[in-house]
């Protein structure tokens, strides 16, 4: 005997540690004065709505009521939602799941009320509850040209643990073909009221409506694009039309994924380098959709830390992960989110709160660019560096060659500078008649000049000690260069006598555009000689 | 004077050195034909989407799609149960795996660096990759065979020629596609290894001989050109140590290596396809050897030897040979290689050889619409090679010759034909502009004119006329090359679009509507019967298990379906029953005009479904008219208009206006009202029919219950 006490406490214990919160008692005091309950049997997701009038009819004041789900339904329930009625304005009330001790069958939602219902006074509570999956197909199997009908099994009262003065049940059917309804009387059938119907499964296509600003929508399976799809773009929203590959007769499946991208600017909100994401939790697919299991996904950038998840309706939430994509290091996180069963009033938006630091967008260019230096420097030093084990002199002594060749090249595009220089000089000194500071230029310009003929000359001799046919080329433009310093003296020689008045103007000019076009040839010739280099 | 200057500026490119010139150009030229010959193979994915195309690629997709999930051992080890019901197939010991091995190891590299790519883009994007491959490979070979000026013409030319895009658009997942960059890999090692005798270049050679092996069939053309080209260096006296090093070295390696695909196995050394290259091995080394005993012996002495050895070696070799052949240690000689020494041999002894369209032999025009320009230069080419023999330029001689040949025999080998067209064809455009362009003289024409050549009075005009037909030429190729793979090359076959009446766009996608169907809607072990053309589609899309598929390495299996197909209903029903059939599939193309359906295909099935014992029933002449027509019409044989395929073709079209004007049950393709309009199916029930009829699926009907 004292065993089975304590076997009986125990077991409560348990009981208590399962449930979390303590069990609801009910409140004798309340009764439902009048409740009309209409099920809308119209789509393949029937609603019920009850209007219920409630009064208390206790001393105490009331601040919160009890609803049942009927037992037959409440495993296929969905969404449960309620409002309170005063004048026009409705009020979302809260509505959160409990326990009642004694009376274990179905379910139970606790409601609070608007406001404290005192004695005598009366409140009237619209609740609304969607179920998925009651209705059945009967028969489950036909074949493909016969009609489908379904069933529907509900209360035509009202489940409720008060005392209840008059309830009104109305159901409303897609269509006035009815098989069979249940006869608790009184009845009346006019139209569409009590009446069973067949139901045609799913619709063959829907539209789905976009965001504006969705761009890139795909429309695919497992075996590639669905080519029966259209797009269309309006000002307000993109309409995509769902075609699925075959028209869905019953029993028939597809399978399908969609997608699309939208701009962030539209759901991500930030201040500094604390971001919140406000995105809808499910979207709209279709009219009248019901989501037998939805997981929602949502990768965070590279480096998001402190990441606050907050859902409008409870989700479980999955352990989170990392991904790996383009240019990762350290992989994104994922957080993940599911809920089952889900109808059009689940499309609300869940907020995400993360931290990102900014310098954190850096992080992939830098790697790009990274790796590119890693390549061009490995390449370099491929290049620049000998490898081979043994020494090929000929491609040696090439490669020095070439290499001298170049400094030529480069020096004598500095002498050719000069040239302009001595140019620019005899000008100025034309024009100012300066002879002091023409002077002074030249003999800058002489020594610049002398410095790189030696430079020059150094390396030719360095070129004829590879022994090589560029030598001669070298002295030939050395040559050539000697030449076109020749011109320059006597234009400079020129221009002395033309300013100290020993020679005529127009004798000047012609010799002046003579000495050009023999500089000109000789410059060709140079040109020709260094790209033969 | 500041002219001169701003001109000295301009000129640094003429600046850089000849060797820096000469890099940056070839860089360029060849990096704008590898970019080029990727991209000009994207038009069916720029008009559709990237999807796998027609027939076979989808199967090396699904075991690529295999390879990559399950890993290499479990590939290698795979029953496949999917395909040829009841029987099954061996999947891992009967393909050539290197494609698949190769894209799942590009995959499996890209996701180790992050680079979170499908496998399906890759298979789709490698053939465009591996001919861009190609061209640098073309490039290689060549610059080995004659100089880099041929090497860039040519490598531009491959980059292009339809012959080679018609196997290697994007999505068109097939071996082909990488085995012409592993066949001109080894050839061009082939030719380094001979002009330089070393054994490095021989075991590269050998090494990516291992790797065409392991990726395509045609390997056998490989094996057979190598020894010719050391047999016709012997002949013409050009034998030499460095030909003995790299034979002796590829051939060793390179058969030990290709025994270990196991599909190859022991056919190396028992085949008679490979018994060439045995044969020239031994001879090699006779070579050798009697060179050396020369060097040692007397003229007398050695003519009485070697005589008396020839004798010897000659008499043992062919009774060994024969011995091995009637023992069977050596294998008969396969149908298809038959067929390409003799054009007839399939068509009168294998029909399903000889249904393949591919294998049919390649008509005239094919050639031009494939190689254009390159069928003219082709013999230039080879002119330009004869003019300066050499070693490797046996060895491009040898393969145009033989090329030409089996490119006449089969369509397909088209394929093999294009880069020896674009290789010889470079060297005949390279060696005509070089020689012309030095007579060119555009820096110097003033002086020039003044003192003209008195033996060749216009020299420069010729020189720029020829230069100027040369390059209309080239621009004519480069605009019908990029014209036929617009229009005859770059659709994807599993998708069909049509113009519509006002312009826009219709696309048939029927075949995947079908496929996608029965992924969905039958139960997961059905058996699908259809005509093995669509075998490897459906286990690829729809993942059913079929009864005959692409393979066709089951004569008789495939024979039972066509017997089914031609048969009368209830004795289809029995052949139905027999391989446990739940579903028939058939394209019906009457409706939509699509041409290449099973109607049109239908003879072949007869053909093919009478060509065994238990066939023999089917006769050809009983499905013609007694004029000997193929009619589907009120004239058409009775046997015909009652077999199975017809019945499952056009249920219920007898009731379907098809064209304005036109009765009833107006075959679009057959341009004919069909024959027999008003039946119902006993055995069949309609499961599913496509949105434009092409695809039709019936559901083969349990038996019925017993007393009704």
């Amino acid at each position: 005997m004292e065993r089975l006490c304590l076997e009986l406490l125990a077991l409560s214990i348990l009981l208590a540690c399962c449930f979390g919160a303590s069990p609801e008692s009910v409140n004798g005091d309340l009764v439902i004065k009048k409740v009309e309950n209409t099920i809308d049997l119209t789509t393949h997701l029937p609603k019920i709505s009850s209007s219920i009038i409630l009064e208390n009819e206790g001393k105490a004041g009331v601040r919160s009521f009890l609803f049942a789900v009927d037992p037959t339904l409440s495993d296929t329930l969905s969404y449960i939602g309620a409002v309170a009625k005063s004048g026009d304005d409705d009020h979302k009330l809260k509505v959160t799941a409990a326990k009642v001790a004694n009376n274990p069958k179905g379910k139970f939602f606790l409601i609070d009320l608007p406001s404290l219902l005192d004695q005598g006074k009366e409140s009237t509570i619209d609740v609304e509850t969607v179920y998925s999956h009651s209705l059945r197909p009967y028969p489950a199997e036909i074949t493909q040209s016969e009609k489908q009908f379904v069933q529907f099994t509900g209360n035509s009262h009202f489940y409720s643990p008060y005392r209840i003065v008059s309830t009104t049940t109305t159901v409303n059917c897609a269509s006035s073909n009815i098989e069979s309804y249940t006869k608790n009387k009184p009845i009346s059938t006019q139209d569409n009221s009590i009446t069973y119907g067949a139901y045609e499964n799913l619709q063959p296509f829907s539209q789905m409506v976009l965001p504006a600003a969705a761009s890139d929508v795909y429309y695919r399976d497992e075996i590639g694009n669905i080519s029966t799809s259209n797009l269309r773009e309006l000002d307000d929203m993109v309409e995509v039309e769902l075609r699925p590959r075959f028209p869905l007769f019953g029993g028939w499946k597809t399978h399908y994924t969609v997608g699309y991208n939208v701009p962030s600017y539209q759901y991500l909100y930030n201040s500094g380098d604390e971001y919140i994401l406000r995105m809808r939790f499910v979207d709209h697919v279709y009219d009248d959709q019901v989501i037998d299991h939805a997981k929602v996904k949502i990768i965070l950038p590279e480096g998001a830390r402190n990441i606050q998840f907050k859902s409008p309706f409870p989700v479980q939430r999955d352990q989170d992960q990392l991904h790996f994509t383009y240019l990762d290091t350290i992989g994104r996180p994922v957080i993940i989110a599911s809920k089952s069963d889900l109808v059009e009033q689940h499309i609300q938006d869940f907020e995400l709160r993360y931290t990102f630091p900014k310098y954190m967008l850096l992080q992939e260019p830098l790697l790009v660019v990274g790796a590119f230096y890693l390549l061009f420097v490995m390449i370099i030093i491929y290049v620049r560096l000998d490898f081979s084990i043994t020494r090929d002199e000929a491609r040696e002594a090439r490669l020095r060659i070439a290499g001298l060749v170049e400094q030529i090249q480069t020096i004598h595009d500095c002498r050719s500078a000069l040239y302009q220089s001595y140019d620019d000089a005899i000008n100025k000194f034309k024009n100012s008649k300066d002879a002091t500071s023409f002077t002074s230029n030249r003999k800058k310009i002489d020594a610049d000049y002398k410095q790189m003929t030696q430079q020059i000359a150094g390396l030719a001799s360095k070129l004829k000690a590879e022994n090589s046919d560029a030598a001669e080329k070298v002295t030939e433009l050395q040559k050539l260069d000697a030449a076109v310093k020749d011109q320059v003296t006597m234009e400079v020689q020129c221009v002395e006598r033309l300013i100290a008045g020993k020679m005529k103007k127009d004798q000047y000019v012609e010799m002046e555009s003579n000495l050009k076009s023999k500089k000109e040839d000789l410059y060709q010739k140079m040109e020709a000689l260094l790209s033969s280099l | 004077m500041t002219m001169a200057h701003g001109g000295y500026k301009k000129q640094w490119l003429l600046r850089m050195s000849h060797e820096k010139q000469d890099t940056l150009l070839k860089l360029m030229i060849l990096t704008i034909a590898a970019i080029l010959s990727f991209s000009t193979r994207l038009f069916s994915v720029l008009r559709f989407e990237s999807v796998i195309h027609e027939f076979d690629p989808y199967f090396n997709y699904r075991t690529t799609r295999f390879l990559t999930e399950e890993g290499f051992y479990n590939f290698h080890n795979w029953f496949d149960d999917r395909a040829w019901y009841p029987l099954g197939r061996i999947i891992g010991g009967t393909i050539y795996p290197g494609l698949m091995v190769t894209s799942a190891v590009i995959y499996h590299f890209m996701h180790f660096v992050n680079l979170t790519i499908d496998i399906r883009n890759v298979c789709v994007f490698l053939a465009p990759l591996f001919s861009s491959l190609t061209t640098l490979v073309t490039y290689l070979f060549t610059k080995e065979l004659m100089d880099v000026g041929a090497g860039l013409v040519a490598a531009a030319m491959i980059s292009i020629v339809p012959g080679y895009i018609s196997r290697s658009v994007a999505g068109s997942y097939d071996n082909e596609g990488i085995a012409i960059f592993c066949m001109l890999l080894t050839y061009a090692m082939w030719i380094r290894s001979v002009k330089t005798g070393s054994v490095f270049w021989s075991v590269i050679c050998a090494l990516s001989y291992f790797y065409m092996v392991s990726s395509w069939g045609g390997y056998v053309f490989l094996i057979n050109l190598i020894p010719l080209h050391v047999l016709v260096l012997m002949l013409t006296g050009r034998f030499s140590h460095r030909v003995y090093v790299a034979y002796s070295t590829v051939y060793c390696l390179g058969t030990i290596l290709s025994m270990q695909i196991s599909f190859v196995g022991f056919q190396p050394v028992q085949s008679s396809e490979h018994m060439a290259a045995l044969g020239v091995f031994g001879l090699c080394q006779i070579h050798v050897f009697v060179d050396y005993v020369r060097s040692k012996l007397t003229h007398d002495q050695f003519t009485i030897l070697f005589r008396s050895l020839i004798l010897l070696a000659g008499t043992l070799g062919l009774s060994v040979f024969g011995i091995a052949t009637a023992l069977g240690k050596i294998s008969p000689w396969t149908g298809r290689f038959y067929s390409l020494l003799d054009p007839s041999y399939a068509k009168n002894n294998i029909p399903i050889i000889a249904s393949v369209s591919e294998h049919q032999p390649t008509t005239w025009s094919s050639f031009y619409f494939d190689l254009q320009l390159l069928v003219f230069l082709f013999p230039a080419g080879l002119y330009f090679c004869f003019k300066k023999l050499t070693d490797a330029n046996i060895f491009i001689i040898m393969y145009g010759v033989t090329s030409i040949y089996f490119a006449g025999v089969m369509v397909r080998l088209m394929l093999v034909l294009a880069p020896v067209m674009c290789i010889l064809s470079g060297i005949a455009v390279s060696a005509t502009l070089t020689t012309f362009m030095k007579n060119l003289d555009v820096s110097r024409r003033e002086k020039k004119s003044k003192r003209r050549d008195t033996n060749y009075p216009i020299k420069n005009e010729v020189a720029t006329g020829v230069v100027i037909m040369m390059t209309l030429f080239l621009l004519t190729y480069t605009f019908h090359c990029t014209w036929v793979t617009s229009e005859a090359y770059s659709s994807p076959s599993i998708v069909l679009a049509a113009r519509a009446s006002d312009g826009g766009r219709i696309i048939f996608d029927d075949f995947r509507e079908a496929y996608y169907w029965l992924r969905h809607n039958t139960p997961e072990d059905s058996k699908v019967m259809s005509w093995w053309d669509y075998g490897y589609q459906i286990t690829a899309m729809a993942n059913r298990t079929i009864l005959v598929d692409n393979n066709t390495w089951n004569n008789t299996h495939i024979s039972r379906v066509g017997q089914a197909m031609a048969s009368t209903e209830d004795k289809a029903y029995e052949i139905m029953r027999e391989l446990d059939v739940n579903y028939v599939l058939v394209i019906f193309g009457g409706l939509a005009g699509y041409s290449s359906d099973d109607i049109n295909k239908f003879l072949w099935m007869v053909r093919i479904g009478g060509s065994t014992d238990r066939g023999q029933h089917i006769k050809e002449h009983d499905y013609y008219t007694p004029q000997g027509e193929f009619k589907i019409d009120k004239d058409g044989s009775q046997v015909l208009l009652n077999c199975l395929m017809y019945k499952m073709c056009y249920y219920r079209f007898g009731s379907v206006y098809t064209e304005a004007g036109k009765p009833t049950g107006y075959d679009r393709v057959r341009n004919t009202e069909i024959g027999n309009k008003d039946f119902e199916l006993d055995v069949l029930e309609e499961a599913y029919t496509t949105e434009h009829w092409l695809v039709r699926i019936y559901k083969v009907k349990d038996l019925e219950n017993r007393g009704i």
